[in-house]
């Protein structure tokens, strides 16, 4: 029986793992990393130990530092989350030989299918659908390049060890698989230390639907339903939900017996998820087996009722599933958003720093939060930028994205910026809404990036504003100190200025309530408590909305359903005055590159006096493992170079001038 | 009588249309607005009093005598702001370039004059291209009037100066008196001469911007306060700055109602300060999670900023903030800052606004620079200045707390009323390491033995422990409670009841 359980790793599973564990009334062992010291998860569990410096090699990777965790602290059994060492076989290895538990598959199952060349193999043995492509070791850029041209392409490049996104790359022609080539096998190298590459078809139209799997040393398994993820952006989950839209009950059944009979070949025991591309037609083949419990497992958890940690610690400690395949539910529909410290504005770069203020929505029968942070804490540029995943459940489809929609609402990051206005924009578009997604998603409806998103009609945006523009002037007129006969009322008309608006609005007060006239149309506008609060609930005219409203004076940023919007509140005469006021000008930054992140300065591939084209890369940055390409915006020659290689960078720090002359 | 009363708004639209249309358009297309515009902008609507709208300069030299415009390049009065009562005056460019004449003067100094009777703070907005050179001295002695009556007003009546325009020659030394200094980017400019001068002296080449433009004195010199992006943002800033300030010496600091619980818990502040000693962290997010709706009202935010100093209100009342800035040169105490933030604790102290002080200082910048340029009467100032005060003075020391400075920074011995710390606080004469190389000298080259005394050192100061025993902190507290802390202090200290000894007025190290 396990008593105690080391968890390693950290952040939003390591926190989710104490819970269960603590539920069970197993006894929490927290390892961290300096970077980590006053971490979340270290002060949930009930004891915790240093493993060393903040770069994940020195610490979350560190095979002897935490067998050194779990012998100092006489661990039974590790449970090791995802990512990390959670499909490292060597670990698993160690453990073994200690005698501790792993919460988690065989090293033979981990081995086996932790190699994506070995575990198409065995799919194929044991009957599962595969991609056509070929299974060779690509020996290097030109060995893809021939093979690319005889599958045909797009091809997909992809580290043998790779996932999440890192070490995998699409290419189209040959210029883009060398150039793939060599950036995923660098990468894979770098997160993975292991650089073996191979190639395959890459199926157009994709869907990233994946099986649950829960099996125990007894020779049960079971399928707990799918999951679609098909909502990527670059190989990395945003918006996963539990079940698919697309899969029919037979579909589902196909899948998840060829999952199974995929377990049983490897004699699987313990939570596992096997990934499948689905085209158009419903045809799926086998992508891979992941041998560890999937960021995305609330919404399995959501719709089946199940605690999938709680599973695996049962398992690993022998005990016999506690249900057979027709126990298994699949009950309304959940949908998880992945919050990530980026910025969605600016090409989604990872936020690093001071999490100032953290703000949820409140936690019940249709909201769940997972979460490592709390306000205050650090976001550190060594480890993944996803600081939460808020999962949303109702009866049916629609609802749980109205749902999420709200609780995104009620979601407020300060300090670093997130992307919760890009996972809005996502929700609320028709696309989305209708189930009409493949793993391109991202790709085609935003080609352009993500920029700040205007509603076409602000009417609601500019009611709210005025009103509580007006509730704090009525409450600055209840200064002390007032003449009296002199008292400030404030004016009830109003000018809304900004993002191409200029609108007269009349305020009154009522009742308690507020009457807006806004062009000819009469608004009623309740709110929650505006004055000191950064989130407020209104009710327009009967209809909700929740505003995240920062305030300077009479300026406003005001954030709702993704939207972004930049007001000012004048008086008529104000407003006048304005008019008068000169624009004034704004510095052009467009002869500039500059790093917009935090990093390491990695490849510099111009040099003064250089020409270059729109889109040639100018250098690489790395910042969180992950490697950002910086590329020309428009044509001109360099005339200035001011970084060196390996230089380290803050955010918009110049790295080269251009000028535009030839 | 119809006819009389006809007269009566024949003149007053004359004079209401000051240096008239065409100028007016001119006054517009620099991107200012004109006296009157700037008037109703900054008061309650309707609720301007003008006076000495017919006021007209007595001067016959120069061709003058034929050249009067009613309202004499000023307009003044009184009005409210939020209810309240202010004198202003608002030199009208568009007349005579706004220049200061006999007359001009006077009417300022009636509107100052009457400020000091009933007790309400003085609004002056500059807009002029200087003395009215055709009156010779009379113009002159018009300025002295004024200077005269700023310093008799001076910690009587709260005194703000707008620089609207241009604000040149002696005219600078009114605003220079008066508490706060407040201009527009690119409109307005302040020297006590111009680049022209300059040229034939120095032989230096400089714009008037470069020499006395907003950015100059916000950043460079420290005449300024703050900086505002136009005529409309500035009024508006302005009206919410006036706010915060008590109506004159004797009156309360304003209050009102705020939906910020005093007892609100701001958990992020347990994590606020870094594990490492030399890792900066922004005290302007400390005190931002402090004040009530995070609303602090910060002044001469781009001039010495290893010290922040501005105004906040905790449960609707008004403080005046002082803190040291760990992320510019450490949050060390120079000449600049120890000027700044005298200035600012004697504003305080004159209108009885409580303060509170934050404290993460490592010392007094070393170095020649600061020793010549005169650190020593310099930070004797902002010590001068909190040992003198006599209103509630609360002490929040965050980290370090090292030697003179920490003495300085409202500690407990300059009557310190509340002196806090939190757990991060350390409080000593220097930091470990230099403390141990100066008292184990001998043991220098055994780096181990300095090891073990650094460590020593460190356990009995770096804490904030050794000062609570002596009674120096009063308490050590959670940095989440911090505000529930200070509120509760400065509700104790309401009546706080203090006088220094009679004198006609201490001497200041100026």
């Amino acid at each position: 029986m396990i008593k105690k359980l080391l968890i390693a790793n950290r952040g939003e599973i390591a926190c989710r793992a104490i819970k269960t564990a603590r539920k069970l009334g197993i006894q929490t062992i927290a390892v961290y990393s300096e970077a980590d010291r006053d971490a979340l998860h270290v002060s949930l569990a009930d004891e915790s130990y240093f493993i060393g410096e903040s770069a994940p090699a020195k610490s979350y990777l560190n095979i002897p530092k935490i067998i050194e965790a779990c012998i100092k602290c006489d661990a039974d059994a590790v449970y090791p989350g995802y990512g990390f060492l959670s499909e490292n076989e060597k670990f698993v290895e160690a453990l073994d030989k200690e005698g501790i538990v792993f919460v988690g598959p065989t090293t033979h199952a981990i081995s086996v299918m932790g190699d994506k060349i070995t575990s198409k193999k065995m799919a194929e043995n044991a009957g599962v659908n595969i991609i056509p492509g070929f299974i060779d070791i690509l020996q290097d850029a030109s060995h893809a390049v021939a093979l690319a041209n005889r599958i045909g392409y797009p091809v997909m490049l992809k580290a043998s060890k790779g996932g999440g996104g890192k070490g995998m790359r699409i290419a189209r022609t040959d210029e883009e698989c060398r150039e793939g080539f060599e950036r995923a096998q660098s990468e894979a190298i770098a997160s993975f230390g292991d650089g073996t590459m191979f190639v395959e078809k890459f199926v157009d139209q994709p869907r990233h639907i994946e099986i649950q799997l829960i099996a125990d040393k007894h020779g049960n398994c079971l399928y707990l339903n799918e999951r679609e993820c098909s909502i990527q952006r670059r190989h990395q989950k945003v918006i996963e939900e539990a079940p698919s839209a697309f899969i029919d009950a037979e579909t589902r059944r196909a899948m998840g017996e060829q999952a199974v009979a995929l377990a049983h070949a490897v004699n699987y025991c313990s939570a596992g998820t096997v990934e499948f591309v689905v085209d158009g037609q419903r045809n799926f083949y086998f992508l891979e087996m992941n041998t560890r419990l999937q960021v995305e497992h609330p919404v399995t958890e959501y719709i089946t009722g199940l605690d999938l940690i709680e599973l695996m610690i049962k398992v690993a400690n022998d005990e016999v599933l506690p249900l057979s395949q027709s126990d298994v539910q699949c009950k309304g529909w959940a949908i998880e958003s992945r919050i990530y410290a980026e910025d969605p504005y600016r090409g989604f770069v990872p936020s690093i720093g001071r999490l100032s203020s953290f703000l949820t929505p409140e936690e019940g029968l249709n909201v769940r939060i997972d979460t490592g942070v709390e306000s205050g804490s650090e976001i550190s540029m060594f480890y993944d930028p996803m600081i939460a995943k808020l999962i949303t459940w109702d009866e049916d489809r629609p609802r749980a994205i109205a749902q999420m929609q709200n609780a995104l609402d009620n979601f407020r990051v300060e300090g670093v910026k997130s992307n919760t206005p890009f996972l809005a924009s996502l929700l609320r578009h028709p696309r989305f809404q209708q189930a009409r997604l493949t793993t391109a998603f991202i790709d085609e409806e935003y080609p352009s990036g993500f920029a700040v998103q205007i509603p076409e009609n602000a009417d609601v945006f500019v009611v709210a504003v005025a009103t509580v523009h007006y509730q704090h002037r009525v409450r600055a007129s209840l200064i002390s100190g007032v003449l009296p006969g002199h008292e400030y009322t404030p004016s009830s008309e109003w000018v809304v200025v900004g993002e191409g608006l200029n609108q007269n609005v009349s305020v009154f007060e009522e009742n308690g309530h507020y009457c807006v006239n806004l062009n000819d149309r009469n608004y009623i506008f309740e709110s929650s408590p505006v004055i000191a609060h950064s989130i407020i609930r209104t009710k327009i005219n009967g209809e909700s909305y929740t505003f995240q409203i920062d305030r300077d004076g009479n300026r406003y940023s005001m954030y709702s359903n993704g939207y972004e919007l930049c007001l000012s509140v004048y008086t008529r005469n104000e407003a006048r005055c304005m008019e008068l006021m000169p624009e004034k000008t704004v510095v052009d930054m467009s002869n500039f590159v500059v790093s917009p992140m935090p990093g390491l300065l990695i490849s510099l591939s111009v040099e003064e006096g250089q020409r270059v084209e729109t889109g040639e890369e100018i250098a690489v940055i790395e910042a969180m493992k992950m490697e950002n390409i910086l590329r020309a915006e428009k044509d001109g020659r360099v005339k200035k170079v001011f970084l060196q290689e390996g230089a380290t960078v803050e955010p918009d720090q110049i790295i080269v001038e251009f000028s535009t002359e030839n | 009588m119809q006819e009389i009363l006809k007269e009566l708004d024949r003149r007053r639209d004359l004079a209401k249309l000051g240096g008239g249309e065409k100028r007016i358009e001119a006054q517009h297309r620099r991107g200012k607005l004109t006296a009157r515009e700037r008037i109703e902008l900054l008061l309650d609507e309707n609720s301007f009093e003008e006076w000495d709208i017919y006021v007209e300069h007595r001067c016959t030299d120069f061709g003058m005598g034929d050249n009067r415009i009613p309202g004499d390049g000023v307009v003044t009065g009184y009005g409210m702001i939020n209810g309240r009562l202010v004198f202003v005056y608002s030199q009208d460019f568009t007349v005579f370039g706004g220049s200061l004449s006999e007359a001009h003067a006077e009417k300022i100094c009636k509107v100052m004059d009457h400020a000091m009777k009933v007790g309400a703070p003085i609004i002056g907005i500059s807009d002029s291209g200087g003395a009215r050179i055709q009156e010779g001295v009379a113009s002159l002695g018009g300025y002295a009037e004024v200077f005269q009556r700023n310093v008799m007003a001076s910690g009587v009546v709260p005194q703000i100066s707008m620089i609207m325009g241009p604000c040149a020659g002696g005219a600078v030394y009114s605003p220079a008196i008066t508490d706060f200094i407040f201009m527009i980017q690119d409109t307005s400019y302040m020297f006590v001469t111009g680049p022209d001068v300059v040229k034939t002296v120095t032989h230096e080449i400089v714009t008037a911007e470069e020499l006395g433009g907003a950015k100059t004195h916000t950043g460079k010199s420290g005449v300024a306060d703050l900086a505002f992006e136009n005529d409309v943002d500035a009024i508006n800033r302005l009206r919410r700055f006036f706010d915060f300030l008590p109506l004159n010496n004797r009156s309360d600091v304003p209050e009102r109602p705020t939906q910020d619980p005093a007892d609100r818990l701001e958990k992020s502040l347990d994590s606020i300060i870094p594990a490492n000693p030399n890792k900066p962290y922004d005290m302007k997010a400390v005190i931002g999670k402090i004040v009530d709706e995070s609303d602090f009202f910060e002044i001469q935010s781009d001039y010495a900023k290893n010290i922040i100093i501005g105004f906040a209100r905790m449960e609707g009342s008004t403080v005046g903030i002082v803190a040291n800035q760990p992320l510019v040169l450490a949050g060390c105490l120079d000449i600049q800052s120890s000027i700044k933030a005298a200035r600012f604790v004697r504003f305080c102290d004159a209108f009885s606004i409580p303060l509170i002080t934050f404290v993460d200082v490592p010392g007094f910048m070393p170095g020649t620079a600061q020793e010549y340029g005169g650190i020593i009467k310099h930070g004797a100032k902002l010590l001068y200045a909190y040992a003198e005060c006599t209103v509630p003075k609360i002490t929040v020391i965050t980290r370090k707390a090292y030697g003179g400075a920490y003495d300085v920074m409202a500690s407990k011995h300059l009557r310190g009323d509340v002196n806090l710390a939190w757990p991060t606080a350390e409080i000593a004469v220097m930091g470990a390491k230099g403390a141990v190389e100066i008292i184990f000298r001998q043991d220098l080259d055994d780096a181990e033995k300095i090891e073990r005394r650094t460590e020593e050192y460190k356990e009995k100061f770096a804490n904030p422990f050794n000062a609570s025993r002596r009674g120096y902190i009063d308490d050590v507290i959670q940095p989440s409670k911090t505000r529930k802390r200070i509120c509760r202090s400065l509700v104790m200290l309401k009546t706080k009841q203090l006088e220094n000894p009679w004198r006609k007025h201490g001497n200041i190290p100026l």
